[in-house]
């Protein structure tokens, strides 16, 4: 029995400590490829006006293993296609979709290192991602998200200002969408999307980020 | 001079009161970072959001004979709680946990210095 527990110890402490090697050395993949140049890995976040907003170059990936899923930030940085239909901070000019692709090995590295910065604020198992008609009704009738962000819509396929939801089930954590809404300010303090917190309650924040997380 | 009085009166009007307040560029930034997404830049409703199959044609601000029907009040509410409170769409979302109470009084400013008109009387 004691010799049991002494591996299974040393089988956690070993797959413990061959992550963290391997989220080091995507680190310095992350370094070597120049990554920090657009993308701020450390939080928390520091925008205090719109020009610190408008200065960075790309989205803040201080809490990036909260928000998205492994599988698809591993295969996007492979072959990185536009989220956003329009370039990051701007309202006129087109998503020149210029994000830079990186070889299987790199993206392997990096990913592991993004999937290691995570956020407190993003609480797990909270959502689950499931097209419910509250969720919807919010979504499309009652807030204006859809305004923004382009989805799978039947007749309105959704704005272009922010982010495009489809495939979100597929991108991003359900649970960060929903503490996204909750605890905007603490991830984006200055962001083009308006507070929702005490505009909506909880359970209906709840509802939109499991409708939001159930688009493919 | 007591003739000269009521023409400075009406210069001094004329310059200020009876015209739009010009703004600061923190205000210009604030419409052009949060409003402009729908309402455009020059704030004539065609941001990059109207696509054709927008729902609805968001305001254009420079039409003064449409915005001369609203109030100040009218227009700082709709800001703060959405479309809806004046019967309007939700696509116009409610900006008041986002925006502070002067972001939202310099806004309906800005407003007027676009529509060149100083709305409805309260």
């Amino acid at each position: 029995m004691r010799i049991a527990v002494i591996v299974l110890i040393g089988t956690v402490l070993a797959m413990l400590t061959t992550a963290s090697v391997r989220a080091a050395a995507g680190e310095q993949a992350f370094s070597a490829n120049k990554c920090g140049e657009c993308h701020v890995t450390q939080g928390p976040a520091q925008e205090k006006t719109i020009a610190d907003q408008l200065a960075k170059k790309g989205p803040e990936l201080w809490y990036a293993g909260s928000k998205f899923q492994q599988p698809w930030l591993e295969q996007w940085l492979q072959d990185p296609k536009p989220i956003r239909p329009l370039k990051y901070n701007s309202l006129s000019e087109e998503n020149p979709g210029d994000h830079p692709k990186l070889a299987a090995g790199d993206a392997a590295s990096i990913t592991e290192y993004l999937m290691s910065l995570t956020s407190a604020d993003v609480e797990v198992g909270v959502i689950k991602p499931k097209k419910n008609p509250k969720g919807r009704l919010i979504f499309v009738k009652k807030m204006p998200c859809s305004g923004c962000h382009q989805f799978p819509g039947k007749k309105f396929k959704g704005g272009r200002s922010a982010p495009s939801l489809h495939g979100a089930g597929k991108r991003l954590n359900p649970d960060w969408i929903y503490a996204y809404l909750k605890k905007t300010r603490v991830f984006k303090p200055i962001r083009m999307m308006p507070i929702f917190d005490g505009i909506l309650r909880d359970k209906d924040m709840k509802s939109v980020a499991a409708y939001v997380a159930s688009f493919k | 001079m007591q003739k000269l009085l009521p023409l400075a009166a009406l210069l001094v009007f004329g310059l200020s009161g009876g015209m739009a307040q010009a703004v600061d560029e923190g205000t210009k930034q604030t419409f052009n970072f949060y409003c402009a997404q729908c309402h455009g830049t020059g704030g004539k409703g065609d941001g990059p959001n109207v696509t054709d199959d927008f729902p609805v044609n968001p305001r254009n601000f420079t039409k003064k004979d449409e915005m001369n029907k609203l109030t100040n009040a009218d227009i700082k509410n709709v800001i703060l709680k959405g479309g809806p409170v004046a019967s309007k769409s939700p696509m116009m979302p409610p900006w008041g946990k986002t925006l502070s109470a002067e972001e939202i009084d310099s806004l309906v400013v800005y407003l007027r210095e676009l529509c060149q008109c100083e709305g409805k009387q309260e």
